[in-house]
């Protein structure tokens, strides 16, 4: 992979610009997880309900990343759609400590799956079972199975805990999604 | 690329004369394009280019290519992905194309949190843009979540944000003014903000936020007109806000706010001084007095060396020497040395003004010196003179050789279609209000059509000429100008010209047979419109029937158009072997001719009271004919204005309107109960004529009133078997159930109610209610068409002073339309006639010839009275006694 990189910035490629859909319940922690991974200067302390969509750039891995933030309160969940087709990863935050909403998440994510821009192609999905410092949070298999994540088979999928205030898990998470999307990139090129 | 290029390179040198690269756009190619939003990166220049092309298209709607919503929509969210794009240009674009589809798309709420970051963001340049495009995209519902947001930029130290925040926030009161106003203290705020423009912007919502209270409105205005507030802006809006509550509250210039006005012709800012000499002078309330103190500061304007306090001042004494023309009289040596200003608006409006003022030995220099730059000023101009000349006209009607020449020269140089409108306009009223000037006027309008572009005006003289030139002396000198627009010109002239030919032939004995040559040779004209109308009038005029040439010709009918539309379209429904009898349709009232008070600069002079009564009277016949009792009764003949029968302050507000059929009147009583504790049930009018023989054959009446509602009940009345006796007065009591009821909720508290009565006015049925005002063309063709058969005269005596009052009494008791032009009285006559017309109930043509002269009765030849000679013809014989008792 090293060799295929460097092989790229010689061809002056440079960084690789993707575009990322970031959905979840609300309150699930969506636009907390982006401001973690902004510069630090940059960040706030006060998130407020995101009321359409949010845009967030940041670089993993050699790739240039362009996050839609989207809106995740329930009137608003419909939009999520017409970003779908554009889109060359997602990432879904789900609040492991919601244990009751996260059958809706459950429905959502069955709503996302089948959206024919999205059924039809290899996308890969990070899950972030957010809020795992809350007490009696679920575990990322807890929320893995909740979700019915087995069944998900034509998707690369991972799933990581994470704490979007103090940054745990992100990182892991994103490096993931980095390597998912290259190498599905390259698929799409070969 | 490059081949796109050529191609619209090729494209321009075909359509050499338009530079337009946008002018040939498709629709389904730009949303093509539009598909380029969803690539990443950004195109930004290609973006930028397709934004420009989707808001171009959505502001041409005459393209015919216009968005849908679904379109519109898959392209709005393909542009919010542009959004990641940080270049300043495609920001800017992104706004203007949010504001733009915000109401073509569905969930254009997408991008709100993106616009409150960019509002709230680094880049100053973006934040009053986003702050725009935010508000536009924001409906009631999402104001809670902006409202943080747009409290903090109203009070933004960057005035760009405060301006934007303030002005969006004016719109927004639209959708939801309750939340604007819990942000007064932010905005009060912001009218001490140092900027001009902020202060300026802030003290107009803050107006907007208090509108409504007068008492509010009134210490605002005070309170800043001490606080010296540093935008001029600022106070020239205090001025026009005062100016309003003087004009509204009818407050003389003793008022505090008159005061206000007053010291700002003193401010230090010439904008501020001249905003409040323009408003005093266009107050109502105004007096010499001040009057002299605003012409002052205007006189200080006139002889600045900015052409543009010379022109605003000059424009200002030009209306203003309308009203007052001895005010501006001050200033005339000061507008002579504006003459010759280079700035020919300027020179304009100061010749105009001094035509206003000047004396009629000034005219002919006057005239001279506009017509040596005439052609350097733009129509607009022009107009501004045609207008001064029209009331100059009416001022100095000797001078019209002169002024009439002076419209021809105009009429014949170049012009667009509104600047010959005014020119022919003005030639037409001197030729209607000044006899003297008739021919000359009918002349030149005669050589204007022989080459006139303009379909209406063509159309409009040849009616004139067609009403005008037969009375002249000799007719036949206009026959040719008329006939030669049937070889000549388009469809609709031809056919105005042929209408015109058979007036001509109606009228006069002598051209008949000429013609009818005419007429014949059009018959074979190949558009379908002419040629019936050729057809029609030769078998007409064939006959050379004197009552036929009245009817048919000279009197077209009145019916009203739109009625009758309706009623043949019901006829044509209907399985009848009946023909469709026309008497049936509702006879078309001649709109109410508003008072000319004052000739102001701007002569539009609209009957826009036509069209509302049109529409007025088409609602109550579908609001009557809704009423099963009421459907025998025929067509409406005549819907009255509404009469108010109680007093406006009282428990009760009851207005009537009487419905006049051809043998019943139907009253409608519309009722609104003010109490808000009492909801009144079964409510009648009952009323009593029976010593007058009105019969009332039916109430129906109104099932609920609620509190603080209206509602109607109608009393169905048989007019007396007297058909000469058809006046009187009419007692009227309402009755009715009461029911107490909860103020809060507007629930009867008790089922049973008690029964009420109250006390109304009396219904005054006059004569005019049987008759409905027609505008004869040819008043004597009809008089001589009904004939002597059911002719009464008489001679009367009238205490009445003038002439004027005389004819004034007579048109309003009979209800009738003063024809030919009969109503004006020239001024310094002993005697007068006047003629009218109307339409009795039932269809029957009424025509009145009164003959008046001023002088004593017989016994006492020094009292101002005068002897009047009435004369009535009509197609019925009761019409006749009724409109004769008109005057007893």
């Amino acid at each position: 992979m090293g060799l295929l990189d460097s092989f790229f910035d010689w061809l002056g490629f440079g960084k690789r610009e993707v575009n990322v859909l970031v959905v979840g319940l609300d309150n699930s922690g969506k636009s907390s997880l982006l401001n973690y991974l902004r510069p630090r200067e940059t960040q706030t302390d006060f998130i407020a309900p995101t009321v359409g969509f949010n845009l967030e750039h940041f670089v993993c891995k050699g790739l240039s990343f362009t996050a839609f933030d989207m809106s995740g309160q329930s009137r608003y969940r419909t939009l999520w759609g017409n970003y779908y087709r554009t889109t060359n990863g997602i990432i879904f935050v789900v609040d492991s400590s919601d244990k009751t909403r996260i059958l809706v998440a459950r429905e959502e994510l069955q709503q996302l799956l089948s959206h024919p821009d999205i059924s039809s192609r290899n996308i890969p999905i990070v899950f972030f079972a957010n809020k795992m410092d809350i007490r009696d949070a679920l575990s990322d298999v807890g929320v893995s199975s909740a979700l019915g994540l087995d069944g998900v088979t034509n998707k690369s999928w991972h799933i990581c805990s994470s704490n979007a205030l103090k940054g745990e898990g992100v990182a892991d998470g994103i490096e993931w999604l980095s390597s998912a999307i290259k190498s599905s990139l390259d698929q799409a090129r070969r | 690329m490059l081949s796109s290029f050529r191609k619209q390179d090729k494209k321009d040198e075909e359509s050499s004369t338009s530079g337009n690269p946008y002018k040939n756009l498709e629709k389904a190619s730009v949303l093509q394009e539009a598909r380029t939003f969803n690539e990443t990166p950004v195109n930004t220049r290609k973006c930028i280019q397709i934004l420009t092309k989707i808001i171009y298209m959505i502001n041409q709607p005459e393209m015919g290519e216009q968005l849908g919503q679904t379109e519109a929509t898959e392209t709005f969210f393909a542009m919010t992905k542009l959004f990641q794009s940080k270049d300043m240009m495609l920001r800017r674009m992104i706004y203007l194309s949010i504001k733009e589809m915000s109401t073509v798309a569905n969930d254009v709420i997408i991008v709100t949190s993106s616009l409150t970051r960019d509002m709230t963001g680094k880049e100053d340049s973006h934040r009053g843009p986003a702050i725009r495009a935010l508000c536009k995209i924001t409906d009631a519902s999402m104001m809670q979540s902006v409202e943080r947001y747009m409290k903090q930029a109203i009070v933004d130290k960057l005035a760009s944000v405060a301006s934007a925040a303030l002005t969006s926030s004016v719109h927004l009161m639209r959708h939801g003014p309750e939340v604007v106003k819990r942000w007064v203290n932010e905005v009060q705020e912001a009218v001490n903000n140092d900027n001009i423009m902020v202060q300026y912007h802030a003290l107009g919502l803050l107006y907007q936020i208090r509108r409504s209270d007068k008492h509010a409105i009134r210490k605002l205005i005070l309170k800043f007109s001490k606080a010296g507030l540093r935008s001029p802006f600022a106070y020239c809006f205090l001025i026009r806000t005062a100016a309003n509550l003087i004009n509204e509250e009818g407050e003389g210039t003793d008022s505090p706010m008159y005061d206000f006005i007053d010291s700002c012709l003193r401010h230090k800012n010439e904008m501020v001084i001249y905003e409040a000499a323009s408003t005093i002078v266009s107050l109502k309330c105004v007096t010499p007095k001040e009057l002299s103190s605003a012409v002052n500061v205007l006189q200080l304007f006139i002889s600045s060396p900015k052409p543009v306090l010379r022109y605003a001042a000059v424009r200002t004494l030009n209306k203003v020497a309308i009203q007052y023309p001895a005010a501006v009289t001050a200033c005339n040596v000061d507008l002579e040395t504006l003459i010759t200003d280079s700035n020919r608006s300027i020179a304009t409006l100061a010749i105009t003004t001094l035509l206003k003022t000047g004396n009629e030995a000034g005219v002919d220099r006057l005239m001279k010196q506009i017509s040596s730059f005439l052609s350097e000023i733009s129509d607009q101009f022009k107009t501004v003179v045609v207008d001064a000349i029209k009331s100059l006209c009416q001022k100095f009607p000797r001078k019209h050789t002169v002024l009439m020449t002076f419209l021809a020269n105009m009429l014949r140089e170049e012009g667009g279609y509104e600047y010959k409108k005014a020119i022919v306009n003005t030639i037409i009223s001197i030729v209607e209000e000044n006899p003297e000037a008739k021919e000359a006027g009918l002349a030149h309008l005669c050589e204007f059509i022989e080459d006139c572009e303009h379909t209406s005006l063509a159309t409009r003289i040849l009616h004139l000429l067609g009403r005008e030139g037969p009375r002249t002396t000799t007719p036949a000198k206009y026959i040719r100008y008329i006939y030669n627009r049937v070889i000549l010109e388009n469809a609709p002239v031809r056919a105005a010209a042929v209408s015109a030919l058979a007036k001509f032939g109606a009228a006069s004995e002598e051209l008949l047979p000429n013609i009818l040559v005419l007429l014949q040779r059009t018959t074979l004209d190949q558009d379908d419109e002419v040629r019936d109308r050729a057809t029609f009038y030769y078998q007409l005029l064939k006959h050379n029937d004197k009552p036929l040439n009245s009817a048919y010709i000279l009197n077209s009918m009145n019916v009203s158009i739109s009625s009758l539309e309706r009623l043949l379209h019901r006829y044509t429904m209907e399985s009848t072997t009946k023909p469709f009898d026309v008497r049936s349709v509702p006879v078309e009232a001649v709109p109410v001719e508003q008072p000319k008070a004052n000739i102001s600069i701007v002569s539009g002079v609209s009957p826009g009271g036509s069209e509302s009564k049109k529409a007025r009277e088409d609602t109550f016949s579908e609001q009557l004919s809704v009423i099963p009792e009421f459907a025998h009764l025929g067509p409406i003949f005549k819907s009255s204005l509404p009469v108010d029968l109680s007093e406006s302050e009282v428990e009760y507000v009851v207005r009537c309107i009487k419905h006049v059929f051809s043998h019943y009147i139907v009253f409608q009583f519309d009722i609104n109960n003010t109490l808000n504790d009492q909801l009144l049930e079964k409510v009648t009018v009952q009323m009593d004529g029976s010593a007058e023989g009105f019969e009332v054959v039916h109430y129906t009446p109104c099932q609920v009133i609620k509190c603080n509602d209206t509602g109607s009940t109608y009393t169905l009345v048989k007019l007396p078997d007297d058909s000469s006796a058809v006046t009187g007065a009419l007692a009227c009591t309402m009755k009715y159930t009461v029911k107490d009821c909860d103020p809060a909720t507007g629930e009867p508290d008790d089922e049973e109610g008690y029964a009420d009565e109250f006390v109304l006015e009396d219904v005054e049925v006059s004569v005019s209610d049987h008759v409905q005002k027609v505008l004869k063309p040819n008043w004597s063709a009809s008089w001589e068409e009904i004939g002597a058969e059911n002719e009464l005269e008489d001679t009367y005596t009238l205490p009445i002073p003038t002439l004027e009052e005389c004819v004034k009494k007579i048109i309003s008791y009979m209800g009738m339309q003063p024809c030919e032009r009969s109503d004006k009285v020239p001024d310094g006559k002993a005697s007068h006639a006047l003629y009218l017309a109307g339409v009795y109930r039932g269809g029957h043509d009424v025509l009145v010839r009164a003959k008046m002269a001023l002088g004593g009765t017989s016994s006492d030849p020094g009292a101002q009275a005068i002897t009047m000679q009435l004369t009535i013809r009509s197609t019925d014989e009761s019409a006749v006694q009724v409109i004769a008792s008109a005057v007893e």
